[in-house]
């Protein structure tokens, strides 16, 4: 019986199945599938998806962008709820809005071993106005249970044609069928970009068309003639593409997943000359750069001269003149939290009211800098959050910052961060590349992340009592990204409070006279120090006491817990912990035996953990070395960089020996 | 007209007044003892309602804030929701800089106004105009000016003066006036220490209070609600989105609601009422019957967030729910009541405040409060509770959502305050038998089971849906002290029936163990070792609450490896307080087992801020011997 129950579902699953991915055509055994065959994991699955994107010619307005959509998708059980609910969000700006038309939806249940459908009812369907520029349509599906299917059609009509949203193939759950059709007049050219870890080809070809033209004639006669052109027609047809899950110390996960995005380089219609919007990375600084929310207002400087002329007056130093406009810039505009590469009130506003954007802000900077004759540079970023441009697009980049050039260095500086200072720009724009923009409109590319090393030393004197309690003084110094992440975190915070917390990082140590140094004076490193006592820090067990001697400061957990990483692992920049220990035995003890002295290395001198202890009368002492040379790890090396974090946390976990004289 | 010119020519004076007094647009005049635990400082909070009629209210506010630094920005709570029902006449905001000068003037059209959807909701016909304003410079000053009239005076704002943690006021004032036919109810809450001042007439109530320094929150400590002075009123007669009406006590809150709200919305189908008649007709017993129905409501509905209606305080219909298959707490409590209704098991409607700080309705002040509604099945002493938004948890089992607190049942009889259920410590029990071996190489292979109960169950039934690779991770982190670990097989049973999670788990680490030289250290706690320490506070100032208590126990055997024999072995610890107890047991077995037992056991209550820290020193006890060690030697 069971043999032949296996041997049928052998069969069964050997048979190729002529899917019907027409709507409404769905079937008994997608109903009746209990998990997803290849990820039993996934709470749902897209078992079609399909989108069209093309032009529609509408008299008298001209071309409109229609976006096709309809999807099919199994709900295996309640974690896949959510994907009962679909929300799109329309964009709006000056009367032009976008809008939803033509949904039909329908949940489908197998009752009986008939199929049922539940359609989906005005009252199902919210639409919200969130901002000025956004609305939001939302339906939600009737009727959900474990095992059912919602499918789902409509169009979004768009008078933004420049706006293609991008084409994605990769979920949060798996697809088992993704169909997609890009078509756009001749008229249209278009840049194409891809990414992440899928193979995908397109499929490109193309088709004649035609427009009828209504004109009306001086005498009041309407005629219409045909206007024949070409479209060119890209399809993609992928099956099975499996989920994408994020993972610890991912940059953003949304870099490696898999789409194509579609930008308008340039429009070219019948009679009229090429309107250029971008095909390379020239262009995109060209475009940029024309743009009268970036280049004029950094031309811009009537507004500031006198104030700036008057600051740099005394002191010709270049290093000088630069640290002097950057903190003026610091100290006089805030940051309003907003992003962008472009101005939204203007400089000369932000420069008034004291409040801007990321633009505002670093634009000024980049123009007083200029003004002061340095070689400064505005240059595009995309932030950590907004992912990698990987092709020249307008979107591919979010904020600005400033860049110098002094003689044959150069420095970074970020006017929207209290802490930052040159070259220690805030952890969002730690992001791969930015793009320098030169006077000429060419365009270079700068590393964003840190070449230098965050570094933190700390020095640690403690003595251990006969009962194993630990008492003694710690003192640490923070450099570059430490000393900024240190900065965030301190200032403006109750300082009870911030003490409360660092005494329950460490697991219920008590700490006094703690006090901070420079956490004002930018130039200078952080020093923190702070006495500390912590009870039964040792085991003491007949006439024998055993510790280790990093005590609370050393690794517990190990961040990476995952068997395996496809994704490379990003830190965001380069850091150095070293840490000098001296403990003071108690009375009436003397050293047994301490670990060995040993060291780890990662490959291709990525990191290295040196660990050295030595012990003489009463006294034992510790020297760590932790370093992790590069900002971002290679997957390749991550069963290294996991085995090194894990014989890292042993080494540090060995044991010190003490006996009763 | 008139009345609005002298009503004017009045405020002119008070404003004057205030001004000449002294000038509360720097922080310079703020008193010292102000300026401690304070990101913000209220100069003068000036409330006033109008109570024009039943079917009418105006309110106005002057509020000037000094913002002392960033974590101060949220206290300015310049913002007004509105819908509807709501005309909002002014909204303005002036911005001052530390010596007085005005920077900036806000309008209520450079307001941000947006829809007030959080995340959780679907749709909400509620909107939000907010004020966004980015510092230059600490301190700062704000006056914010607002004024609304709404149709809506089912809601009276509370004189509530102190609104958050780290925020000091030094000068805060209510007004409401009324005509003499309106009976006003009011409550106290938490005046006691304030230098409160107050004047009743019978058209005019005031308020008043001075110098309230700012409140820091401390871990383990009662909800703010319960610290803070507020006084809540409410209007005998009311109306609620057009419709009139009169309470002055629960029992007419509750008849009210019924009637007016719930009764009318009571409308399933002939069909669907025969078909859950069918459904349960074999069922022994009434709650036999109720089960069957509330798996039939998991299984049939979901929860979805849409806030319409009459002040998002009437249910959709239960026709409605059947139809859509989902719905809000609303609907879906008042879905389940409708089924219970069709096969004559009575059932009532219950309002709540939601959420683990165990807030309680006020038990003597009836007007709208609650965020939640659950549903109540009489049953003599112990009443059964279900919580309806849920798919997933067991017939009778709220949680720490609702648990142990005072809340609205409502029947058609009237409303009664009822306390819900509480979880004691026995029944939170967790209970961890494990074997562990350790092998010469100081490695470990554990089988552990675990069977939660109680509060304990509510904290892990979610990991029965969660996939493999999540869970994988997941045990790694509760048992983030063993390096090195690598989980060999999982299984999770979710016992609906008893109210239990129990939990297989195998894995092995390498180098569990310490070994030094010719001895070797093992941790005998190996399954269930303390990390939490309370927070330390140099000055504790609020009383000590422990919301709920747990019970652990556990039982492990560690079998040593071959080639060491015991050296010394820990002795047994037993610790007794209030707070709870502590005991462990330690044997060995044929001179090759460890047979280790452990219970832990933490009481819920409150006690005065004196005790936190012996408290305190009772969890670093209990850290400090789940570290015991047994030191073996190589034979």
């Amino acid at each position: 019986m069971k043999l032949t129950s296996l041997l049928l579902t052998l069969c069964f699953s050997l048979t190729v199945f002529a899917q019907d991915y027409h709507f409404g055509k769905v079937s008994k055994e997608e109903l009746q599938e209990k998990f997803n065959p290849l990820d039993s994991s996934a709470s749902a699955t897209y078992l079609y998806k399909y989108r069209k994107s093309f032009y529609e010619y509408v008299e008298p307005s001209g071309f409109r962008l229609v976006t096709e959509v309809h999807e099919r998708i199994k709900i295996y059980n309640q974690e896949g709820f959510d994907y009962a609910t679909k929300t799109n969000r329309l964009s709006t700006s000056g009367g032009s809005d976008e809008e939803i038309r033509n949904l039909k939806a329908y949940t489908y249940h197998l009752v009986n071993g008939k199929v049922e459908e539940t359609k989906l009812s005005k009252d199902g369907i919210f639409k919200t106005e969130l901002s000025k520029y956004t609305n939001e349509y939302k339906f939600t599906m009737p009727d959900i249970k474990p095992g059912c299917i919602v499918e789902y059609k409509y169009r979004v009509n768009s008078p933004f044609i420049y706006n293609v949203d991008q084409f994605v193939f990769q979920y949060d759950i798996p697809v088992k069928k993704i169909q997609a059709r890009f078509e756009a007049p001749e008229y249209f050219t278009f840049k194409e970009s891809t990414r992440g870890y899928l193979s995908i080809t397109p499929k490109k070809s193309s088709q004649a068309d035609k427009i009828k033209l209504t004109s009306r004639t001086s005498i009041g006669r309407s005629y219409s003639e045909d206007l024949n052109f070409k479209k060119n027609i890209t399809e993609f047809d992928l099956n099975n593409v499996p989920a994408l899950k994020d993972e610890p110390y991912v940059n953003n996960i949304n870099n490696y997943k898999s789409s194509v995005k579609y930008e308008l380089s340039y429009t070219k219609y019948p009679d009229a000359p090429i309107k250029s919007y971008t095909t390379s990375w020239s262009d995109v600084v060209n475009t940029i750069y024309d743009n009268s929310n970036f280049g004029p207002e950094l031309n811009k400087k009537g507004y500031f001269e006198e104030e700036i002329d008057a600051l740099i007056s005394t002191v010709s130093d270049p290093i000088q003149r630069t640290t002097l406009i950057f903190n003026y810039v610091k100290n006089k505009v805030k940051w309003n939290g907003y992003y962008g590469y472009g101005t939204n009130d203007g400089v000369k506003k932000a420069y008034k009211e004291q409040v801007g954007n990321v633009a505002e802000i670093n634009l000024m900077l980049t123009a007083m800098l200029q003004h002061a004759g340095l070689r400064a540079y505005p240059v595009l970023v995309s932030t950590r959050q907004h992912g990698v441009p990987l092709f020249p697009t307008l979107e591919g980049y979010n904020y600005v910052v400033s860049y110098v050039k002094i003689n044959d260095g150069g420095m970074l500086l970020d006017g929207t961060s209290r802490f930052s200072r040159p070259n220690v720009l805030p952890f969002r724009t730690l992001n791969w590349q930015g793009r320098v923009i030169a006077e000429a409109g060419g365009s270079t590319l700068i590393d964003l992340y840190p070449k230098q090393t965050s570094q933190n030393s700390v020095f640690f004197m403690a003595s251990l009592s006969e009962n194993g309690d630990l008492s003694g003084g710690y003192r640490s110094i923070k450099k570059s990204h430490k000393a900024l992440s240190f900065r965030e975190r301190y200032i403006d915070v109750d300082r009870d409070d911030f003490i409360a917390r660092l005494e329950n990082n460490y697991g219920g140590l008590e700490i006094s006279d703690y006090n901070v140094k420079n956490e004002l004076d930018l130039s200078k490193p952080i020093v923190e120090s702070y006495k500390f006592v912590k009870e039964s820090q040792a085991d003491i067990i007949g006439d024998k006491m055993y510790f280790s001697p990093l005590f609370f400061l050393k690794t517990t957990d190990n961040p990476f817990k995952l068997s395996k990483r496809e994704f490379p692992v990003d830190f965001g920049y380069p850091s150095k912990m070293n840490s000098k220990i001296v403990v003071k035995i108690p009375e009436g003890y003397r050293i047994e035996s301490l670990p060995e002295s040993g060291g780890l290395e990662l490959p291709d001198d990525l990191g290295k953990f040196i660990y050295q202890v030595s012990g003489t009368g009463n006294t034992i002492q510790v020297s760590v070395l932790h370093e992790v040379n590069s900002a971002i790890i290679n997957p390749a090396y991550y069963e290294a960089l996991k085995s090194y974090f894990a014989q890292m946390i042993e080494k540090e976990n060995e044991q010190i020996v003490l006996s009763r004289i | 007209m008139i009345i609005k010119r002298i009503l004017n020519t009045l405020f002119l004076l008070v404003t004057l007044f205030s001004f000449s007094q002294q000038n509360l647009y720097t922080s310079f005049s703020i008193p010292d003892n102000l300026k401690q635990n304070a990101n913000a400082v209220v100069r003068d909070d000036a409330t006033t309602i109008i109570l024009q009629s039943s079917q009418s209210m105006l309110v106005t506010e002057k509020r000037i804030v000094t913002v002392l630094n960033k974590e101060g920005n949220d206290a300015v709570n310049a913002y007004m929701h509105y819908d509807d029902n709501v005309n909002v006449k002014t909204l303005e905001v002036l911005v001052y800089d530390n010596f007085g000068k005005v920077i900036k003037k806000i309008k209520e059209k450079d307001f941000r106004d947006v829809s007030a959807v959080d995340g959780g909701t679907l749709y909400s016909d509620s909107r939000v105009k907010y004020l966004e304003y980015t510092p230059i410079k600490y301190p700062y000053t704000i006056e914010f000016n607002s004024e609304y009239e709404t149709n809506n005076t089912a809601f009276i704002n509370s004189f509530f003066p102190v609104t958050e943690y780290f925020l000091s006021v030094e000068n805060s004032s209510y007004t409401l006036s009324f005509p003499e036919e309106l009976v006003i109810r009011k409550k106290e809450k938490n005046i006691e220490g304030y230098k409160i001042s107050k004047d009743l007439t019978s058209t005019k109530i005031h308020y008043s209070i001075k110098n309230v320094s700012g409140i820091k929150p401390e871990d383990y400590s009662p909800n703010f609600s319960d610290i803070v002075p507020k006084v809540m009123f409410a209007s005998k007669q009311f109306s609620l989105k057009g419709v009139n009406s009169e309470v002055e006590n629960w029992n007419e809150f509750g008849t009210w609601m019924y009637h007016d709200l719930i009764k009318s919305t009571h409308d399933l189908s002939e069909g669907t009422i025969i078909k859950i008649q069918e459904l349960v007709k074999n069922e022994p017993d009434n709650i036999a019957k109720a089960k069957k129905i509330y798996q039939y409501v998991q299984d049939k509905v979901r929860y979805i967030s849409v806030q319409v209606g009459i002040g998002g305080w009437q249910p959709f219909n239960a026709s409605e729910v059947d139809r859509l298959g989902y719905g809000d707490c609303k609907g879906l409590t008042n879905y389940t009541m409708a089924l219970l209704n069709a096969v004559g098991i009575e059932s009532n409607y219950s309002v709540v405040f939601a959420g683990d700080s165990q807030r309680s309705l006020e038990k003597d002040f009836a007007a709208m409060q609650g965020n939640h509604v659950i549903l109540n099945i009489p049953n003599n002493d112990e009443d059964i509770w279900l919580e309806c938004t849920s798919q997933k948890l067991p017939f009778g089992f709220i949680g720490d959502f609702t648990d142990d607190r005072d809340v609205l049942v409502i029947t058609p009889e009237g409303g009664k305050i009822q306390h819900t259920k509480k979880y004691i410590p026995e029944e939170s029990l967790q209970t961890i038998k494990g074997i562990c071996d350790i092998s010469n190489d100081g490695s470990i292979k554990a089988m552990v089971n675990v069977n939660s109960k109680g509060i304990q169950y509510d904290n892990k039934y979610w990991l029965e849906t969660e996939t493999e690779r999540d869970l994988d991770v997941y045990y790694k982190r509760r048992w983030k002290y063993i390096n090195n670990m690598s989980i060999n097989s999982m299984s999770i049973e979710n016992d609906k029936n008893t109210i239990e999670l129990i939990e297989n788990i195998n894995f092995q680490a390498v180098n569990y163990t310490k070994k030094v030289g010719e001895r070797m250290l093992v941790n005998l706690n190996v399954l269930n070792r303390n990390t939490h320490i309370p927070d330390r506070y140099r000055s504790r100032k609020l009383p000590l609450k422990i919301n709920r208590g747990f019970k652990d126990v556990d039982e492990v055997e560690i079998n040593l490896p071959p080639d060491y024999n015991i050296e010394s072995l820990p002795k047994g610890q037993s610790l007794e307080t209030d707070f709870g107890s502590y005991t462990t047991e330690i044997s060995v077995i044929d001179n090759s087992k460890i047979k280790y037992k452990r219970t832990f056991i933490i009481n819920d209550g409150e006690f005065p801020k004196e005790d936190y820290a012996a408290f305190r020193t009772f969890y670093k006890e209990v850290s400090k011997l789940d570290n015991a060690k047994v030191a073996l030697i190589k034979k």
